[in-house]
């Protein structure tokens, strides 16, 4: 929202406040600003001049024009434009100004020295009319009347969220009133409101949509450009000038914050004016040419043939104000915030209109507007006449209870002590009403334009005070509060330590984003319409929510192999999976995915070692148990991984067809599983107290037989003294056939209460051997 | 007369030991000295026909000379030894300008760095660390925060909507209504996490990025108390003494509500792009409890109050590390993440 910087000075009494400075009052005390544009700076230095006489320029279209500034003497100019003529007044800039970006120098044109210019509105930046110069109707040497430098000030929409008043200059002069001391000044005479009979009837079926309309019906209007002094305005509050009868609707809207519409009478179809929801396949061409296809859902203006205008958001084409406007109906309306605003957001549309009621307008606001009207119409439209009385179909509402505002709680909130005099002046140059209910209790009254939703609890309060007397009034404090141990959140810390770990580990973590497409689904065997669905996705393939962490670590892997030979990555993040039968939300499961990737291993499946020393390191005592892989997996080079007797997750090789070059090993972990598998606590083994002792085996078995399978065999075997079995290493080639390994291991045995003679070790050893044996192994002793 | 014989050998036998260059040369010279045909067992043999006296006391001599020759025997022999090991030791050199073996040190996310120590932050100052959901209910993520279906607030958040109704969380807040469900009156809790907002991506702007909600609800919390813990907070992630600043800012779930500004890092205030010459950074936004979402809640606002407030831990990290594009936090380049 943009402020006209004179039009709140203008409203305020006595304000000296800079536009920067104001900018930082506002910021801390109201709403945030956003900016200062400073605008007309050359009105300063430009002047209405009489054109004294004027020569035409052989050969061009140009004159050379003697004028007389008044301000800085007689000039000579060379003008261009066609109406030119001597006598007229018009505004002249001197050489040196700065007329946007460039400077008007004194030079010569056409062989005649051009001392300064001769200017047209747009040239000035007062209306967009660049057809000729200006026409003035003062005296030499006076200011253009009623266009002085000025500077908006854009205020944050975001931040005037919850505060209908303050879309308009009137509510943002009471606050720059408020935080200055000044007074303000109510632009408004409510007795210009005629009395009699309206001309127009109002039906409103319904109160709750349209809380209420009021209407003023004019004759003998002339529709033409507005003054000069409205054009610029409007140009300053970042509005378009159009013609006197729209910008007075604008003009009103800025500076009241009520929405105004006017009708073209003679357009209009009887004599009754509908607020009512639209019938079925009705439709409208609105103002900005384009045709809506309405529903019940949005409540229309009609007259007695149909929709004339989108209630609360933009008037009908067919009734429009044009050049042969003569009569015309001025809507001042108030509108359901929530109705205009799906109605908006339906049709696409939003308009100043539209945001100003979706923040709840006051239905108190809407005859001040039209008595505003009559003032303003007045002067826009010299001629201009009242037809009737004042329409206005309303449900009276009754008014908001006072809040009662304890100070002792106040200061508690605030956590500072204001006193009694303060909070009381403070309210009341707000416009509250404030009296002592009880001592150390006042009763506040709400003004009609802060009761529609912003203020109605004592809290809301708090922050009219607090704001006022600025936040930085207030010490730093720490609470009066029992000291308490958090509870824990083991999930949390435990993923941290998983965190630390990898990345001392040398595993770098990434996030990956929660959107993946179809594509990537199917990929890693998901059916796209079996996932959660984005209803509005910023991209088509980013429409699905993540099952798996494993189609980001794959895009990771492919990015990066561009720039690394060979690199460790791990993320932690939320799998999204529909919701289990009966549950409200979709399952989202914590996981782990660690990868490993090289375009050269050191030695066979090394990165897939490596992620399952990482797995044991994370879970100790968890084993990896080879199983069918997935379509993304390796086909002979995936497991899953289990601990404690849970299964917690997959370790794996990417599919060499989704790496270019290389092979990259994925450890895939269910947080959530791991949490559940991990051991509340660790207790404490004795050390042994005798000696054990060890031997060698070695077995022969099939190639693709399982080491870890033969090594439970053997611990089977070896039974209670076991106290450890190794690895040792594996062998296959001469002398052993085809297709045979030998696998050897070192297996440390000992007795709880004492040492085993070399008889007993012996015969565990021989009780293994012969187990083995008939279990089809050769053993190679 | 039997003194100089002793002199003499002796003499000589340290000459040859110090000239010996070998541990073979050595033993030479100690067998013919001290072995048991050496020179000293040859004249031991000759103490037979000497008198008691006499054998007493070239006994001692004797034994004396063994005992010197002996020792300069073995220092020779350390000697020896000692350059022995020189030379095998020197022969192990190695340069150690050569890279390291083992993986090379991975690294941490630089929102996980920032976010686990705003998490001991809290932890210390008695708050718990609470998780939610990234898909939420409309209702959580709305509704129980005051904002209400056909609010306009509802437009400050791009939301993402999903299929089933529900949506991506576009702020942490909602945890502040399943903390005030799970921990009731008084809380004091934390809910680091991924939100949401559909946004086109560019170097400033993202559609997922991460927050920091806090919250705290107990008899009497004040103003004055949020900008004590908000004071603790930024100091304590910036490891300096921070200028903060208050001004309303509009939150439907807090009131009175406000943005935090930070007196700008990069030119203590004086103005600077970053700041937009205004020498303050917003950063985040902050209030007391509007006592309809403690109601909503089930928490009574006539005994209970608190405050909460909504810190961005992505612009905080991109803050802290001076990151100039907000796409790199999630783009997965490990040339960019290695560097945390
Ligand atoms: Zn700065």
């Amino acid at each position: 929202m943009k402020f006209s910087y004179n039009q709140i000075r203008d409203l305020v009494e006595g304000l000296e406040t800079a536009p920067e400075a104001l900018k930082g009052l506002i910021t801390m005390k109201t709403a945030e600003c956003e900016g200062i544009e400073q605008i007309g700076e050359h009105l300063a230095r430009v002047c209405a001049a009489r054109v004294v006489s004027v020569e035409p320029i052989a050969g061009t279209h140009n004159v050379k024009a003697s004028v007389e500034t008044g301000r800085y003497g007689e000039r000579t100019v060379v003008c261009g434009a066609p109406n030119c003529r001597a006598g007229m007044v018009t505004a002249y800039v001197p050489a040196g100004t700065r007329l946007g970006a460039a400077t008007i120098d004194k030079r010569t044109v056409n062989g005649v020295e051009s001392d300064g210019m001769l200017a047209s509105g747009a040239e000035l930046g007062l209306n967009r009319d660049a057809e000729g110069v200006l026409e003035l109707d003062v005296e030499p040497g006076s200011p253009i009347p009623g266009c002085e430098p000025d500077a908006t000030i854009e205020i944050d929409n975001k931040s005037l969220t919850h505060r209908p008043d303050l879309w308009g200059h009137h509510g943002m002069a009471r606050e720059v009133a408020a935080i200055t001391g000044n007074r303000l000044k109510d632009p408004v005479n409510p007795r210009r409101i005629p009395a009699g009979e309206a001309v127009v009837k109002i039906e409103i079926p319904d109160f709750t949509l349209c809380p209420r309309y009021s209407a003023l019906v004019f004759e003998n209007v002339t529709v033409k450009a507005s003054p000069l002094w409205l054009q610029y305005r409007l140009t300053a509050m970042g509005l378009n000038p159009i013609n006197n009868i729209v910008d007075a609707t604008n003009y009103l809207m800025a500076m009241l914050a009520q929405p105004m519409h006017a009708f073209d009478r003679d357009k209009l179809t009887g004599d009754t004016i509908r607020a009512r929801p639209a019938r079925p396949g009705e439709r409208i061409q609105a103002l900005n040419g384009e045709w809506y296809e309405l529903a019940p859902a949005d409540l229309v203006i009609a007259d007695g043939a149909g929709p004339v205008a989108v209630a609360g958001v933009i008037g009908g084409m067919d009734s429009a104000i044009s050049g042969s406007t003569a009569r015309i109906v001025f809507e001042s309306a108030n509108f359901q915030a929530a109705g205009v605003r799906r109605t908006s957001a339906r049709l696409k549309l939003r308009t100043d209109a539209s945001i100003r009621f979706e923040k709840s307008q006051d239905p108190a606001n809407t005859i001040r507007a039209l008595a505003m009207a009559v003032e303003l119409l007045e002067q826009v439209s010299p001629g201009i006449r009242l037809v009737g009385g004042l329409a206005d179909a309303y449900r009276p509402k009754p008014a908001p209870a006072p809040i009662s505002l304890p100070l002792g709680w106040l200061d508690r909130k605030l956590g500072r002590h204001i006193e009694e005099a303060e909070v009381t002046s403070i309210l009341e140059s707000l416009e509250f009403g404030v009296s002592r209910q009880t001592p150390g209790v006042l009763s506040v009254t709400v003004p009609s334009w802060r009761a529609t939703k912003d203020v109605s609890l004592k809290d809301d309060l708090v922050e009219e005070v607090g704001r006022i007397i600025g936040y930085g009034s207030i010490p730093p404090a720490p609470p009066m509060v029992a000291a308490r141990v958090p509870a824990a959140n083991r999930e949390r810390a435990f993923q941290h330590e998983v965190r630390a770990m990898l990345a001392a580990r040398g595993y770098t973590e990434v996030y990956n984003y929660s959107f993946i497409g179809g594509e990537a689904a199917r990929r890693f065997g998901y059916e796209p319409g079996a996932l959660v669905e984005v209803a509005n996705p910023i991209a088509s393939d980013q429409s699905l929510l993540r099952p798996s962490l494993l189609p980001g670590i794959w895009k990771n892997v492919v990015e990066n192999a561009r720039n690394f030979e060979s690199f460790r990555l791990f993320e932690i993040g939320l799998e999204i999976h529909p919701a289990n039968a009966g549950a409200d939300l979709p399952r989202q499961v914590s996981h782990l995915a660690v990868c490993s990737a090289a375009r050269q291993e050191a030695s066979p499946a090394a990165a897939l070692f490596e992620l399952k020393r990482a797995a044991e390191c994370l879970m100790p005592g968890a084993q990896v148990r080879p199983v069918e892989p997935k379509c993304y997996e390796h086909p002979v080079r995936a497991a899953v991984v289990d601990w404690h007797g849970e299964t917690v997750g997959r370790l794996f090789e990417l599919h060499p067809s989704m790496v270019e070059s290389g092979r990259a090993a994925v450890l895939d972990i269910d947080l959530e599983a791991m949490e559940r598998a991990r051991p509340a606590m660790k207790r404490y083994q004795p050390i042994r107290r005798y000696p054990s002792s060890a031997f060698d085996l070695s077995v022969v078995a099939e190639l693709r037989e399982l080491v870890g399978g033969i090594e439970q065999k053997l611990a089977r075997l070896a039974g209670e003294p076991l106290e450890a079995i190794e690895f040792v290493r594996q062998y296959s080639g001469p002398p052993l056939p085809a297709g045979k390994k030998s696998v050897s291991f070192r297996l440390t045995v000992a007795a709880a209460d004492g040492t085993l003679s070399s008889e007993e070790v012996g015969a565990i050893r021989g009780r293994i051997i012969d187990g083995m044996q008939q279990s089809g192994y050769e053993l190679r002793i | 007369m039997i003194e100089q014989t002793f002199e003499r050998l002796e003499s000589r036998s340290r000459e040859r030991i110090a000239a010996a260059m070998s541990r073979e040369e050595l033993e030479a010279v100690r067998v013919d000295v001290l072995g048991r045909k050496g020179e000293l067992a040859r004249i031991s043999k000759e103490m037979g026909s000497l008198t008691a006296e006499e054998r007493a006391r070239v006994g001692k001599l004797l034994n004396g000379a063994k005992q010197g020759l002996e020792a300069a025997l073995e220092a020779r022999k350390a000697e020896f030894d000692r350059a022995a090991l020189a030379a095998r030791l020197d022969a192990e050199w190695v340069d150690l300008t050569l890279p390291a073996t083992g993986a090379p040190r991975g690294s941490l996310h630089p929102i996980t760095i920032i976010q686990s120590e705003i998490e001991d932050l809290f932890v210390s100052m008695g708050f718990t660390v609470l998780d939610g959901p990234e898909v939420e209910t409309e209702y959580n993520n709305f509704d129980a925060l005051n904002i209400p279906p056909d609010h306009p607030a509802r437009d400050m958040q791009d939301t993402f909507w999903l299929k089933s109704g529900q949506l991506l969380r576009t702020h942490t807040s909602p945890v502040q209504v399943r903390g005030m469900q799970k921990l009731g009156p008084p809380l004091r809790m934390i809910a680091p996490g991924r939100v949401f907002r559909n946004e086109e991506v560019d170097a400033s702007h993202e559609h997922t990025f991460y927050q920091l909600e806090g919250m705290m609800v107990d008899r009497e919390v004040s103003v004055g108390n949020l900008i004590y813990f908000m004071k603790t907070l930024l100091s304590s992630i910036f490891r300096k003494d921070v200028t903060v600043r208050l001004r309303p800012g509009y939150f439907p779930f807090v009131e009175p509500g406000f943005e935090l500004d930070i007196e700008c890092l990069i030119c203590g205030g004086a103005g600077c792009p970053v700041c937009k010459q205004s020498g303050w950074v917003e950063l985040l936004p902050c209030g007391l409890v509007q006592p309809n979402v403690l109601r909503m809640s089930g928490i009574d606002p006539e005994e209970w109050n608190g405050f909460a407030f909504g810190l961005g831990l992505t612009r905080l990290a991109m803050m802290r590390y001076a990151i100039d594009d907000i796409r790199l936090l999630q783009g997965g380049d490990l040339r960019f993440l290695h560097q945390f």
